[in-house]
């Protein structure tokens, strides 16, 4: 069966929101991205590049080899269409890659050589933040078609709604293991109190004291001596 | 900053701000606010009276019981006629909140996202429905108070010794007996503190009650031999 068009964006698209349900993986989720730009908007390859939480670029995914080349080289200068549409946050097409300003003669060798004339970078942007792009690669010369460019745009938003809410997981995760360390520890500490009251036959806040004086004396954390305390691997 | 004083800070004498919203906007006659789990402790922060820091000290010591079960499916547990109506089984819990006189229980879950700080729980002497609006400006209220012991929670972070000393309802006394029994007993702290349960179970007493006892050296595990667990 042959899809309209517009029934394989629409399909592009129920498959992008099924990645993002419960558990889904950031990777998985953009190679979807890149496949389905390449299936449905007319691009050779496609390739989405993504800045960490210190802004560092990197190539997730691609359909091809030669889009990852092409990629990785704009890395390396830190120039090319797919960086400036990141650092500006707007689209960046390039109809004609021959044509590029000589500040890009990187870029253009690289992309020359790997056989792709035409680019379009993406912005994956949510409000303010622009966190990487969707690139994709034509063969041909000449512009991508305004509704290509509209359904890019489209798969780009779903995408970066996507890694936003996995990274706010990923924080909410991090807040509560700290929380659970800091609450064990200190449930530890007296524990480990406890113990040293009962071995010793000292009140509790002189087992603290004999807790604190021996974890300064061997420059350890107190939490430490607690837990070996407590394990029974110390005796104070 | 952050430096130690041996006086509690004016503001965290008697936590009337978590409990006092609830107690405007709903007709309860006592709530009480806890911290449950391993994310921030199993304790109670602030309670309006002794009826309603009961509830929830059972509720620990038992393990079951509204508070639980709200955070667990994260939505309220209402309970509007305990005595002659009730929803749910609670074994253990459900007689004993009976004995305590309480004819209502409402329980409303404190969670930031997807983490799990707490829950609310209320009561009434007779019988009582809550209405839609209640249910939820209790869930809104719930809310906030979960923000705000999250925050404070992130706060007092990485300070070895926590300010809660001030709290009158800390369970550390609970956490320095465990120590205590699991030397007397040489075993681990999961197998002392179910030794400290099972013996506050087995003598009618809370948890905190039996801890006290062992920090006092009124209870001493290690004398008793095999025997009932009673020592008195």
């Amino acid at each position: 069966m042959t899809l309209t068009r517009e029934q394989g964006i629409l399909r592009a698209f129920a498959q992008l929101a099924d990645t993002l349900v419960a558990d889904y993986d950031v990777v998985d989720l953009l190679q979807n991205l890149v496949d389905l730009s390449s299936r449905f908007l007319g691009a050779t390859a496609s390739g989405v590049m993504l800045a960490d939480e210190h802004g560092e670029l990197d190539v997730i995914a691609s359909t091809s080899e030669a889009s990852r080349l092409v990629e990785v080289m704009q890395l390396s200068a830190y120039a090319g269409p797919c960086i400036e549409s990141f650092e500006t946050g707007a689209v960046v097409s390039v109809a004609d890659i021959e044509q590029v300003p000589d500040r890009w003669q990187a870029f253009r060798d690289r992309a020359l050589e790997q056989g792709f004339a035409a680019i379009d970078a993406i912005p994956l942007r949510l409000r303010a933040q622009t966190i990487g792009t969707l690139n994709l690669f034509r063969a041909a010369t000449g512009d991508l078609p305004e509704d290509d460019l509209v359904a890019a745009q489209a798969f780009a938003d779903v995408a970066t709604i996507g890694i936003l809410h996995q990274r706010s997981l990923a924080e909410s995760d991090a807040i509560r293991q700290q929380l659970q360390f800091a609450l064990n520890s200190r449930i530890i500490i007296e524990q480990a109190k406890g113990v040293v009251a009962q071995t010793r036959a000292v009140p509790i806040d002189q087992a603290f004291t004999l807790i604190r004086d021996y974890a300064r004396r061997n420059q350890k954390g107190i939490s430490q001596v607690a837990s070996d305390i407590v394990e029974r691997r110390l005796r104070l | 900053m952050n430096k130690r004083t041996t006086d509690a800070p004016p503001g965290d004498a008697p936590q009337a701000e978590y409990w006092r919203p609830f107690m405007e906007a709903l007709p309860v006659e006592g709530t009480a606010v806890s911290t449950i789990g391993d994310l921030l402790g199993t304790e109670t922060v602030s309670a309006s009276d002794t009826v309603a820091a009961r509830l929830d000290e059972l509720q620990f010591d038992l393990g079951e019981g509204p508070c639980w079960d709200a955070l667990r499916l994260r939505r309220p547990v209402l309970e509007p006629d305990l005595r002659r109506r009730p929803q749910q089984q609670w074994t253990s819990f459900t007689p004993a909140a009976i004995e305590a006189g309480v004819g209502a229980l409402f329980a409303f879950p404190m969670l930031v996202g997807p983490l799990r700080i707490g829950a609310v729980d209320m009561y009434t002497r007779e019988p009582v429905a809550l209405d839609e609006a209640h249910t939820q400006a209790a869930t809104k209220l719930a809310e906030a108070a979960g923000r705000t012991l999250l925050k404070r929670a992130l706060d007092t972070m990485g300070r070895e010794e926590p300010a809660e000393d001030a709290n009158p309802f800390s369970r550390r006394v609970m956490h320095q007996a465990t120590g205590m029994v699991l030397a007397q007993l040489d075993v681990s702290a999961d197998d002392a503190r179910m030794v400290i349960q099972a013996h506050a179970y087995a003598t009618d007493r809370s948890m905190m009650e039996v801890s006290r006892d062992v920090l006092d050296g009124r209870l001493d595990f290690s004398a008793l031999d095999g025997g009932d667990g009673r020592s008195r």
